[in-house]
C-alpha cells in the first residue's frame, strides 16, 4: 500500500514547482494584508488532492491499479492516508506562516486565535474532502465536479432558506450549552467524518468495474 | 549449428527444423551422444514458438534419432546407419519415380534423363 | 499438460454488447495469442480475468485457483500491461521503481534497472520525454521485474514500428526460457505472433471462434484458390468460409490434406492468421 501512497506524494511532488511558487505568492499576498492565507492553503490542499484524482482517470490508473495486488483495498486507502498527509502538513506549515506573520507584524502571539484558526480550516478542509471522495469514487471525477457543485449550491439554498423559516433561538441556545465542548466535538468529527467517508468510498470502489 | 527455416515453404516449421536436424545426425555433423539445445532455447534462436520445436523433437524422438533424459534435454541416439540410410533412398527412389513418370508420358529417353541426372549430380559438388 | 489459465463459460452483458460462454485455457509453459477484432471482446475477457471487472457469469481459473477468491496470491504472481494505460507523465522510471516497490512484495530492483538499461530507458527522465515504444517497454519492463509466473498482456505492440515490436517479441521468448512462466498476448497486429505464439484464440463478437494450438491451425487450415467453375464443384461441408473477389475465388479450409485428396485442385497456399481472421469475419458460409 505504500506504493500507492507515494504515487499519489511523487505526482504532487512533481507538480512542487508550480505548488511553490503558488504558496510564495499567497504568502506574500498575506504579508501585504491582501489575502488571508490561513484561507488560502486549505483550500489547495482541497485542489492538489482533488487534482490527483483527474490524472488518475486521465492515465486510465484505476483500471491498472485494481489489477495490482489487493489493488482495490489499498488504492482508496492510500488515497485517504495521502489526503491526512497533506492535511498535516499544510497545517503545520499554517502554523509556521501564523506565527512568522505575528513576528513580523510585531503583535503578541495570540496562540489561542491561531489554534483555533487552525482546527477550524482543517476541519473544513476534512470535511469538504470527506464529502467529495465517495462522490467522486461513485460518479468519477467528471460527474462528480458537477456534483459537488450542485451539492454545495444546494447546501447554501437550504441552509438559507432554514435560517429565513425556521425559528433557530432553540437551536441557538443549544449549541451555546455545548460551547466548552467545541474543541472536544471538533477532534471526534475530524476522526470520525472521514473514517465514515473512507468506508463508503471503499464499498463503492471494491464492487466497481473500469 | 545451422537450421534455416523458410516461412515461404509449404512445408511446416517443425518438419523443416527435424529433417535438417536428422540429417545433421545422418552426416554425423551430430555425433551420438551429443546434448541438442533445449526446447525453449532453440525457439528463442530460431524466432519460432516453443510447441513447434517441441513438436520436432518429439518426432525425432519417435523416429528414434533422439533420445531423451528427463530433466536433462534431448541427446543424439546411436542410430542404425544402414537403416538410416534405407529411410533416406527409399526418400530418392520416390522422387525418382515421380521424375520417371513425367519422362515415360512425355516420351524421353532414359538416357537423357541419366545424363541430366549426371550434370545435377556434379553441379552440387 | 497443466492448464496456468482456465476461463470457462464466461458471459458478461452490456448494452451494445455481450460476452458470451468464452471459454479456453492456457498451458503452463507456452504463449497465447488472443487475436480479433477491435471491439471483439479482448479487453473485456482481460479484464475479467484481473478482477477489473468482476460481475460476470462462469469461471475463472489462474494457477489452479479461483480469480475471485485468491486475488491476491494471484495478482502478486501476475504481470499486466494494459491497453490504454499510462504512467503518469510527470513520473520518471525511478519514481515507478519506487512505487512499484511498495506495492509488490517480490519487487526485484536490480531486475528493474537491469531491463531499463537494457530496452535504454534513461531512469532520471520523465516518462512526457519517452516516445510511444519507449513507454510500452517501460510498462513491460514494470510487469516483468517481480518475477510474475503469467503476463497478461492487452495490445503491448500496438502503435509501434516493426523493430519495437521484434524487440518486445524476442523480451516474450525470453520470458518462457523459464517453462514455469506463461503469456496471454491480446492483439491484433498478427504477423509476429504467428511466429511465437504456441496457441491462438480467436474472439469474434463476444464469442471464441476457435482456440487452438498453432501447429494444428497452420497443419489443417489452408487457403485454396480457384474459378468459380471449380467453386461450383466443391460442396459446401468441404470449407468454413469464402470469398468472391474479381476474379477468383478464395476458400478456407479447415482440413487441407482431405480436401486435396477429394479435389484436384493443385495447391493449397498457407493461411496466415490476418487472412485466417479477414475469412473468418468478412468470409460467406
Amino acid at each position: 500500500m505504500l506504493g500507492f501512497i507515494k504515487k499519489d506524494l511523487l505526482m504532487i511532488k512533481s507538480n512542487f514547482k508550480i505548488l511553490g511558487f503558488l504558496i510564495v505568492f499567497y504568502i506574500v499576498m498575506g504579508f501585504m494584508g491582501q489575502m488571508d492565507i490561513s484561507f488560502i492553503l486549505p483550500f489547495m490542499c482541497v485542489m492538489i488532492m482533488i487534482s490527483t484524482f483527474s490524472y488518475d482517470t486521465f492515465n486510465n490508473w484505476d483500471a491498472y491499479a485494481v489489477a495490482l495486488p489487493n489493488g482495490r483495498l489499498n488504492n482508496v486507502k492510500a488515497k485517504y492516508l495521502a489526503t491526512i498527509l497533506l492535511i498535516v502538513v499544510t497545517a503545520f506549515l499554517m502554523l509556521i506562516l501564523s506565527v512568522i506573520m505575528a513576528y513580523s507584524q510585531n503583535t503578541v502571539i495570540n496562540w489561542e486565535n491561531i489554534i483555533f484558526t487552525l482546527l477550524g480550516s482543517v476541519f473544513g478542509t476534512i470535511l469538504s474532502l470527506s464529502f467529495m471522495f465517495p462522490i467522486i469514487y461513485k460518479m468519477g471525477i467528471e460527474k462528480a465536479r458537477i456534483c459537488i457543485f450542485a451539492g454545495v449550491f444546494g447546501i447554501i439554498i437550504l441552509a438559507g432558506l432554514l435560517f429565513k423559516y425556521v425559528n433557530l433561538a432553540g437551536v441557538g441556545a443549544m449549541l451555546a450549552k455545548l460551547e466548552n465542548y467545541w474543541p472536544m466535538i471538533i477532534l471526534a468529527a475530524c476522526v470520525l467524518i472521514p473514517y465514515i467517508s473512507y468506508r463508503i468510498s471503499l464499498k463503492i470502489y471494491l464492487k466497481k468495474e473500469f | 549449428m545451422d537450421i534455416i527455416i523458410r516461412n515461404s515453404s509449404t512445408v511446416p516449421i517443425y518438419e523443416q527444423i527435424k529433417d535438417q536436424i536428422k540429417n545433421k545426425i545422418i552426416t554425423e555433423e551430430l555425433k551420438t551422444g551429443e546434448l541438442l539445445p533445449s526446447i525453449r532455447s532453440l525457439a528463442k534462436d530460431l524466432n519460432c514458438s516453443v510447441i513447434t520445436t517441441k513438436n520436432a523433437y518429439e518426432e525425432l524422438v519417435k523416429e528414434g534419432y533422439v533420445e531423451t533424459i528427463p530433466a536433462k534435454g534431448f541427446y543424439v541416439a546411436k542410430i542404425n546407419k544402414e537403416i538410416a540410410l534405407e529411410e533416406q533412398l527409399s526418400k530418392i527412389e520416390n522422387l525418382l519415380d515421380t521424375a520417371i513418370n513425367i519422362a515415360k508420358l512425355n516420351n524421353i529417353d532414359k538416357q537423357v534423363i541419366l545424363n541430366i541426372l549426371d550434370i545435377l549430380y556434379e553441379e552440387d559438388k | 499438460m497443466e492448464n496456468i489459465l482456465e476461463v470457462s463459460n464466461l458471459s458478461k452483458k452490456y448494452q451494445d454488447f455481450t460476452l458470451e460462454n468464452v471459454t479456453f485455457s492456457l498451458p503452463k509453459g507456452m504463449i497465447m495469442g488472443f487475436i480479433g477484432e477491435n471491439g471483439a471482446g479482448k479487453t473485456t475477457t482481460i479484464k475479467a480475468i484481473l478482477n477489473v471487472i468482476n460481475k460476470y457469469e462462469g469461471e475463472i481459473k489462474i494457477f489452479g485457483l479461483d480469480n475471485k477468491k485468491n486475488a491476491e496470491k494471484i495478482n502478486t504472481e501476475i504481470g499486466v500491461v494494459l491497453d490504454e494505460m499510462f504512467f503518469p507523465e510527470i513520473l520518471t522510471p525511478q519514481d515507478i521503481d519506487k512505487i512499484m516497490a511498495g506495492i509488490y512484495k517480490n519487487w526485484d530492483t536490480d531486475l528493474y534497472q537491469k531491463y531499463l538499461k537494457d530496452f535504454g530507458l534513461i531512469a532520471s527522465n520523465q516518462i512526457k520525454t519517452f516516445s510511444k515504444g519507449m513507454r510500452k517497454k517501460l510498462e513491460i519492463a514494470t510487469a516483468l521485474s517481480h518475477h510474475p509466473k503469467l503476463l497478461i498482456l492487452d495490445e503491448p505492440t500496438s502503435g509501434l514500428d516493426p523493430v519495437a515490436r521484434a524487440e518486445i517479441m524476442n523480451i516474450f521468448q525470453n520470458f518462457i526460457q523459464n517453462e514455469d512462466c506463461s503469456i496471454l498476448i491480446s492483439t491484433h497486429i498478427t504477423s509476429e505472433l504467428e511466429q511465437i505464439a504456441d496457441y491462438v484464440t480467436f474472439i469474434n463478437q463476444g464469442k471464441i471462434v476457435f482456440s487452438e494450438s498453432c501447429l494444428d491451425i497452420f497443419d489443417n487450415y489452408g487457403l485454396v484458390k480457384c474459378t468459380e467453375e471449380e467453386f461450383k464443384q466443391i460442396k459446401k461441408e468441404d470449407y468454413v468460409r469464402y470469398q468472391k473477389n474479381k476474379y477468383n475465388y478464395e476458400l478456407l479450409v479447415a482440413n487441407k490434406k482431405s480436401f486435396q485428396k477429394k479435389y484436384s485442385i493443385s495447391t493449397i497456399d498457407k493461411i496466415t492468421l490476418d487472412k485466417l481472421m479477414v475469412l473468418m469475419i468478412k468470409g460467406d458460409k
